[in-house]
C-alpha cells in the first residue's frame, strides 16, 4: 500500500470546531491541490498533518504514509519522528520562513543533518547543501548567503531545498507563491511541480487561486468555512463546476470573468448623459459642454526621491463610473488619496465642480467626496458601535440622527445593527456601514479604493452590486480603485490605466481591457490570463 | 546611522553637563556659604573663594572652564572629604565595579537559562514559579530585599557578614556575596522578563515552524530561536543598567559598603556639590557609552542591520 | 485608584472568571486603601515619641509589633505610614499618565516641530537614571513631599509619553482616522474620540505598573533620606530609622520592608492582568 491518505475526523479550535471531516488520497507523484479562501481551514488542515497546530488547536483523525498511521494527536516526540523524513512542509512567506540571522547554507545543512542523526563532517556537507541548491536552479554561493540578501524567488527556492532535504514522501505547500511577484509565481510552482514528479513524491499544494494550480496539479479539493464543497480532477472541476461557490470563484478568475463577460454583460439601461460610454477618449472637459465633476490635470507626487504620481490626467463626470487599474506600486491609489485630499500632491492641479481644490484636506468639505478603503476591518473604529459612527458622519452632513436605519437600509443592513459594535459583524457587513458612513454626508463623489478586493468573492459580488445600485439610486459619482480587471470591468463605465505614475491607457471598458491598444495593457491583459490559466493564451 | 546616534548621543551629554554645571548655581543658599563648607567665613577666605572658582566671570566663561577642568580631569575638591573629587571617586571605583560585575554575572548565569525554559514550557510549572519570582524580583525594592536577606542570612542563619567591605580580595567577595545576590534580584527578573518575552515571539515565528516540520530537533531549534532573541535582549540592556544605577546605591547604603553609591548618597545630604556634579556626569556617561554599545552589538548580532550600517 | 479601577475596567460579564492570585491581590490593596483612608483616624498620634517604652520587642502588652528606639508603637507607625507610601506613588502614576496623554498625543498626532521637540525632551530625560536624578534633584534642592511627587511625574513621563505616542502613531495610520479626517471633524475630535479610547488600554494598564515603580522610587528615596521628612510615618522611612534596631526589634524593619513588597507586587500582578485582558477584549468596552 502506497502513497498518502489522510483521514482527519475535525479539528477543533478555542471557539469551536474549525474544520469538519476531510479525507483524501493522493499517490506517489500526484500532487492534489486544496483551494479555499482565507477563514476556510485550509492553512489549518496543513498544519494539522504535521502536528503544528496553534496552541489550544486539536486535531483528530489519522494520516497513512505507505501504510504506516500517525495519528493526527500523537504527542510532539511521535511527530518529530514524522516531520522530515514522512512529510515536510512549505510556508507561505520566505521573507518570515528562514532565520535571518543564519546564512541559507546551513539551514540546509540542518534537515540534513537531522536526516542522518549525527553531525556530518564540513566538507560532505558542503557538497550536499550545493547538490539541493543546484536541485533549486541556485549556484552553490547561494549558501553562504543571508536570506535578507536574496530575492522573494530565491528565498523561496531556498526554502523548497531546505524542505526536501529530508526526501520526505508528501511536501505540503501552504500557499508558497502568495508572497511573491507574478513572475516569480509561475517559475516556483513550476518548480514544484517538475521536482514532484521528478521524485516521485506526494505533493499538497494549498492557495486560494483557483487559476493558478490549473495544469500544475492532478486533482483539486475545494473548501469553505472549514467543509469541502467540490473534489475531482483540476480540469474537470475547472471547466465543469458542481458547486455555487466553486463557480463564484471561477467568475472572480480575470480571464475567465473577461471571456465571459464579452457574451453576456448585463443589460444596463442606457444612459446618454454619461459621457463615458459613449466618448472614450477624451471624454473629459465638456464635449457635451458639461463641466466634470472633478477633473485632475498634470498631478505630480513624489516620496522622498521616488515619484509615484508624474502628470497624471483624469476626469470624473457626474454620475460617472471612472475605473483605474494597476498593479501594486504604480500610483493609482496615491492619485486616489491626492484627490480626496489625504495626501498633497506636489504639482498639478485638482478642480472640483469648476472650483480649484488647494492640496491636502482643509480645501475640501465633506459634502465634496467620500472615501472607502480597502480593510473592512480597520476602516473602522472598534471603540464605537455603528449608530456612534453613522450618527457622527450625519451630523457632519447636517442630517439628523433620526437617519441611521433609512442609512442602514440603503446598503442591505438591518436597523438592529446600530447597536453592535464593528467586531460583531463579518467583512462584508462592515464595508457595507463603510459605505453607509460614506454616503451620510452626501457627497457627490465616491472614492472605492480597492474597497472589495479584501473580501470573499461571494461578498465581493454583493458589494459590487451595492455600488452599482447606489450609483443608479443616487447618480453619484464613482472613481474606482482596483488591480483586479475583472472587477473594474463589472462596475466602470470607463477604465483609466496607470503605469509607473502615468496614464498610458483611457477608454471604455470595452476598448481598454478588450481591444487593448497599449503595449503595457496588452501585457497587464495577457498576465492576467496567464496567471490563470498557466499558459499565454494572447499572442 | 551609527553617526547619528553619536551625534544624539553626544548631544544629550552636552545638555546635561550644563544641567550639572547649573546645579551649583540653582542650589538654594548662598553659592559661597556652600562652597567654603564647615571652614569659617572670613572675609579672606569668601575673597579666595570667589578667586578660585572665578566667581565674577559670566557664567558661559565659568562654564567653559569648569568643563575644561571635567575634561582634563580635575573634578574639584570635596569639601567634605577635603581630597579631589577624582581621588575619592578612584578610592571607591573597584568596590562598586566589583559589586555591579557579581550582580551582573549572577542576573544572567539564572536569568537566561530561566527565561528560556519559560518561553519552551510556557505555562508550565517552571513557567509559573519563574514568573511569580519575576514580578517580585521587580517590585520589590532592592533595600527591601536586602533588609531581609540581611535578617536572614545574617543574623538568623549568621553565614554572611553584615556590613562593611571587607579587607584583601577574597574577604572583599565574601562580603560582596549579600549585596550582589541583592542586587542581582531586580536584575535578575528583568532578564528573566525580557528572555522570556523575546524567546516566546522568536519560538512562535515561522522559520521555528518551518525548522520543526522539517524534522530539525528540539535543541538545535531552540538554539536557533535564542540566536535571534539575542537581538531584543542586548538592545534591552539599557533597561538593566538604568535599574543597576539606582539599585547599586541603595544595595550599598543597605550594606554600608564604601562604594560609589554610598559616595553619592553622603555627598547629597552633605550638599558636597563638586562630588555629586562628578558622579551624575560619570553616570550620565557611562550610560550614553552602554547604550552606544549596546547598538554595536546590535550591529554584530544582525546581519540585516550590518549591510545597511555599513551602506551608510 | 487601584481599587476604583478594578470594576471600571473588568466589566461584570466574566467577574467569575477572576483568577484566585488577582482576588488576592485585590484584598490585599483594599486592606491598603482601608488603612490610606482610616489610618489617620485610627492612630491620630502614631509619630508622638515616648522614650519611656522605647525598644520593646514584638508581643510586648499593648504593642503588639513593638517600639522602635522613639518608643513609638510599630503597629500604629505602619497603618498610618500607609498613606505617605501609598499617596504619593498613585499620584505620581495619574499625574505622569495625564501628562503622558496629553504631549504623547500632540506628538503623534500633529507630527512635526511639536513632536521632534516632545521626543528630544523625552530623550534628554530617559538619559538619567530616575532613582539617580531624584536622589540629586531632591537631595540637593531639599523640598518636601509634594515636591518628590512633582519630580517624579516629571521623571516618569517619558516613558508615558513614548508610550501613548507610540500607540497614537499606530492608530493614526489606520483607515478609520483617515475616515474621520474625510468627513473634516476638528482635531480635538479625532485624537480624543477616536484615537484615545483605542489607546486607553495602554495608558491604563501602564499607568498600573507605574504605580508599582512609583511606590517602589518612593520608598527607595525615603529610605535613603530624600523626599520624606524625618520623623514622618513613612514605611521607607520605617526602614532606614530601624535599620539599627533590626537586631532588637525585628518586627520594626521586617513588617514594612513585606508591606512594601506586598503591596509593589499585587500591583504590579494586577497591572499585568488588567493589560492581558483589555488587550485581549480590544479595548475598554
Amino acid at each position: 500500500m502506497t502513497g498518502i491518505d489522510v483521514a482527519i475526523d475535525g479539528i477543533d479550535g478555542p471557539t469551536g470546531p474549525m474544520v469538519a471531516a476531510v479525507a483524501f488520497g493522493i499517490e506517489p507523484g500526484a500532487s492534489l491541490a486544496l483551494i479555499g479562501e482565507s477563514g476556510s481551514g485550509k492553512t489549518l488542515t496543513a498544519k494539522s498533518l504535521v502536528g503544528l497546530l496553534p496552541n489550544g488547536f486539536v486535531a483528530r483523525g489519522v494520516l497513512r504514509v505507505d501504510g504506516r498511521a500517525h495519528p493526527l494527536d500523537a504527542t510532539d516526540a511521535s511527530w518529530r519522528r514524522v516531520r522530515g523524513r514522512e512529510v515536510s512542509l512549505l510556508l507561505q512567506d520566505p521573507f518570515t520562513s528562514l532565520s535571518p540571522v543564519h546564512r541559507c547554507g546551513p539551514q540546509i545543512a540542518w534537515t540534513l543533518e537531522a536526516q542522518a542523526g549525527r553531525r556530518l563532517p564540513k566538507r560532505e556537507l558542503d557538497l550536499a547543501v550545493a547538490k539541493r541548491l543546484a536541485e533549486v536552479n541556485l549556484p552553490a554561493r547561494v549558501a553562504r548567503a543571508y536570506p535578507h540578501e536574496l530575492s522573494g524567488g530565491m528565498r523561496q527556492r531556498v526554502a523548497i531545498a531546505a524542505a526536501l532535504a529530508s526526501d520526505p514522501r508528501l511536501l505540503i505547500a501552504d500557499e508558497p507563491t502568495t508572497a511573491l511577484d507574478a513572475s516569480n509565481q509561475a517559475e516556483i510552482l513550476d518548480l514544484l511541480r517538475a521536482l514532484q514528479i521528478e521524485r516521485g513524491m506526494a505533493m499538497l499544494l494549498i492557495s486560494h487561486d483557483l487559476g493558478l494550480v490549473r495544469g500544475r496539479t492532478d486533482d483539486v479539493l475545494v473548501m469553505r468555512h472549514g467543509e469541502v464543497v467540490e473534489r475531482g480532477a483540476t480540469a474537470t472541476v475547472l471547466s465543469s463546476p458542481e458547486h455555487a461557490y466553486t463557480r463564484a470563484l471561477i467568475a472572480a478568475d480575470p480571464v475567465l470573468a473577461i471571456e465571459a463577460d464579452r457574451h453576456d454583460r448585463p443589460d444596463r439601461p442606457d444612459r446618454p448623459d454619461r459621457p463615458g460610454d459613449a466618448l472614450g477618449h477624451g471624454a473629459d472637459i465638456g464635449v457635451s459642454g458639461r463641466i466634470p465633476l472633478i477633473s485632475a490635470t498634470g498631478v505630480v507626487k513624489r516620496f522622498g526621491l521616488r515619484t509615484v504620481l508624474d502628470g497624471v490626467d483624469l476626469s470624473i463626470a457626474p454620475g460617472q463610473v471612472v475605473g483605474v487599474v494597476g498593479e501594486s506600486g504604480s500610483g493609482k491609489s496615491t492619485l486616489a488619496r491626492c484627490i480626496a485630499g489625504l495626501e498633497r500632491e506636489d504639482g498639478g492641479s485638482i478642480v472640483f465642480d469648476g472650483r480649484p481644490l488647494a492640496p491636502g484636506r482643509r480645501s475640501r468639505t465633506p459634502e465634496q467626496m467620500q472615501i472607502v478603503f480597502q480593510d473592512p476591518y480597520s476602516s473602522l473604529n472598534p471603540m464605537m458601535t455603528i449608530g456612534a459612527i453613522l450618527r457622527e458622519a450625519l451630523a457632519v452632513g447636517g442630517r439628523r440622527p433620526e437617519e441611521v436605519p433609512a442609512l442602514l437600509e440603503l446598503v442591505g443592513l438591518p436597523a438592529d445593527a446600530a447597536a453592535k459594535r464593528p467586531a460583531q459583524l463579518s467583512g462584508g457587513q462592515r464595508q457595507r456601514v463603510a459605505i453607509a458612513r460614506a454616503l451620510a454626508p452626501r457627497p457627490r463623489l465616491l472614492i472605492c479604493d480597492e474597497s472589495v478586493s479584501a473580501l470573499d468573492v461571494q461578498v465581493q459580488a454583493q458589494i459590487l452590486d451595492l455600488l452599482g445600485r447606489l450609483r443608479d439610486e443616487l447618480d453619484i459619482a464613482i472613481l474606482f480603485i482596483s488591480h483586479d480587471l475583472a472587477v473594474v470591468r463589472r462596475i466602470a463605465d470607463t477604465v483609466t490605466v496607470v503605469w509607473q505614475g502615468r496614464v498610458v491607457e483611457h477608454g471604455t471598458c470595452a476598448q481598454v481591457l478588450d481591444e487593448p491598444s497599449e503595449d503595457y495593457t496588452k501585457l497587464l491583459v495577457a498576465a492576467a490570463r496567464r496567471d490563470s490559466t498557466g499558459r499565454t493564451t494572447v499572442a | 546611522m551609527l553617526a547619528v546616534r553619536v551625534l544624539g548621543t553626544a548631544a544629550i551629554l552636552f545638555v546635561l553637563s550644563i544641567i550639572v554645571f547649573s546645579m551649583l548655581h540653582l542650589a538654594p543658599g548662598d553659592l559661597v556659604k556652600t562652597l567654603l563648607g564647615t571652614r569659617p567665613a572670613s572675609p579672606e577666605a569668601v575673597a579666595a573663594i570667589r578667586e578660585q572658582y572665578h566667581l565674577d566671570d559670566p557664567l558661559p566663561v565659568q562654564y567653559l572652564r569648569w568643563l575644561g577642568g571635567v575634561l582634563s580631569g580635575d573634578l574639584g575638591e570635596s569639601i567634605r572629604l577635603q581630597t579631589s573629587v577624582s581621588d575619592a571617586i578612584a578610592a571607591r571605583l573597584g568596590l562598586t565595579l566589583a559589586l555591579c560585575g557579581l550582580a551582573f554575572a549572577i542576573a544572567l548565569a539564572v536569568g537566561v537559562p530561566l527565561g528560556v525554559q519559560s518561553a519552551v514550557r510556557a505555562g508550565g510549572v517552571l513557567d509559573r514559579a519563574g514568573t511569580t519570582l519575576g514580578v517580585i524580583g521587580l517590585s520589590a525594592p532592592t533595600f527591601a530585599v536586602g533588609l531581609l536577606l540581611l535578617y536572614v542570612f545574617a543574623y538568623y542563619l549568621p553565614i554572611f557578614p553584615v556590613y562593611g567591605g571587607g579587607r584583601g580580595p577574597l574577604d572583599t567577595l565574601y562580603h560582596l556575596v549579600l549585596p550582589a545576590v541583592t542586587l542581582a534580584a531586580g536584575l535578575g527578573a528583568i532578564v528573566l522578563k525580557l528572555t522570556r518575552t523575546a524567546m516566546l515571539r522568536e519560538l512562535d515565528a515561522d522559520y521555528v515552524t518551518s525548522a520543526r516540520a522539517r524534522g530539525i530537533p528540539e535543541s538545535r531549534t531552540r538554539r536557533l530561536a535564542l540566536r535571534n532573541a539575542a537581538i531584543p535582549i542586548v538592545t534591552g540592556a539599557s533597561l538593566l543598567l538604568t535599574f543597576l544605577v539606582g539599585g547599586t546605591v541603595l544595595a550599598e547604603t543597605t550594606y554600608a559598603l564604601p562604594g560609589l553609591g554610598t559616595l553619592l548618597q553622603d555627598s547629597v545630604l552633605f550638599k558636597d556639590l563638586a562630588v555629586v556634579q562628578a558622579l551624575t556626569l560619570l553616570v550620565a556617561l557611562v550610560i550614553a557609552m552602554i547604550a552606544l554599545l549596546a547598538d554595536l552589538a546590535y550591529l554584530m548580532l544582525d546581519p540585516r542591520v550590518r549591510a545597511q550600517g555599513g551602506a551608510a | 485608584m487601584t481599587a476604583a479601577l478594578g470594576p471600571v475596567g473588568v466589566g461584570f460579564r466574566s467577574r467569575r472568571r477572576i483568577p484566585v492570585t488577582i482576588v488576592v491581590c485585590l484584598a490585599v490593596l483594599a486592606v491598603a486603601l482601608l488603612a490610606v483612608l482610616l489610618g489617620p483616624l485610627l492612630f491620630p498620634d502614631a509619630t508622638e515619641q515616648d522614650i519611656l517604652s522605647s525598644l520593646m520587642p514584638a508581643g510586648s502588652p499593648g504593642h503588639p509589633l513593638g517600639t522602635d528606639e522613639l518608643g513609638r508603637d510599630i503597629l500604629a507607625l505602619t497603618v498610618a505610614g500607609a498613606a505617605s507610601a501609598l499617596v504619593g506613588p498613585v499620584c505620581v502614576a495619574v499625574g505622569s499618565m495625564l501628562l503622558g496623554i496629553l504631549l504623547g498625543t500632540l506628538a503623534g498626532y500633529e507630527r512635526g516641530p511639536l513632536d521632534f521637540a516632545i521626543s528630544r525632551w523625552t530623550d534628554l530625560l530617559l538619559a538619567l537614571p530616575v532613582l539617580l536624578a531624584a536622589i540629586v534633584v531632591s537631595g540637593v534642592f531639599g523640598g518636601g513631599y509634594w515636591t518628590t511627587v512633582a519630580l517624579l511625574i516629571l521623571l516618569f513621563s517619558p516613558s508615558d509619553i513614548r508610550i501613548v505616542r507610540a500607540g497614537v502613531l499606530e492608530q493614526a495610520a489606520r483607515p478609520y482616522i483617515e475616515a474621520a479626517q474625510m468627513l473634516s471633524l476638528s482635531r480635538w475630535r479625532v485624537m480624543f474620540r477616536h484615537i484615545l479610547p483605542n489607546v486607553s488600554s495602554l495608558v491604563i494598564t501602564n499607568a498600573m505598573l507605574n504605580v508599582a515603580f512609583a511606590l517602589v522610587a518612593f520608598s527607595s528615596l525615603s529610605f535613603l533620606g530624600v523626599g520624606v521628612p524625618p520623623g514622618t510615618a513613612d514605611w521607607g522611612r520605617q526602614l532606614t530609622d530601624n535599620r539599627a534596631i533590626m537586631f532588637d526589634n525585628p518586627a520594626a524593619v521586617i513588617v514594612p520592608a513585606v508591606l512594601i513588597i506586598a503591596v509593589a507586587c499585587c500591583v504590579n500582578l494586577v497591572g499585568d492582568w488588567l493589560g492581558q485582558r483589555l488587550t485581549r477584549s480590544g479595548g475598554l468596552a
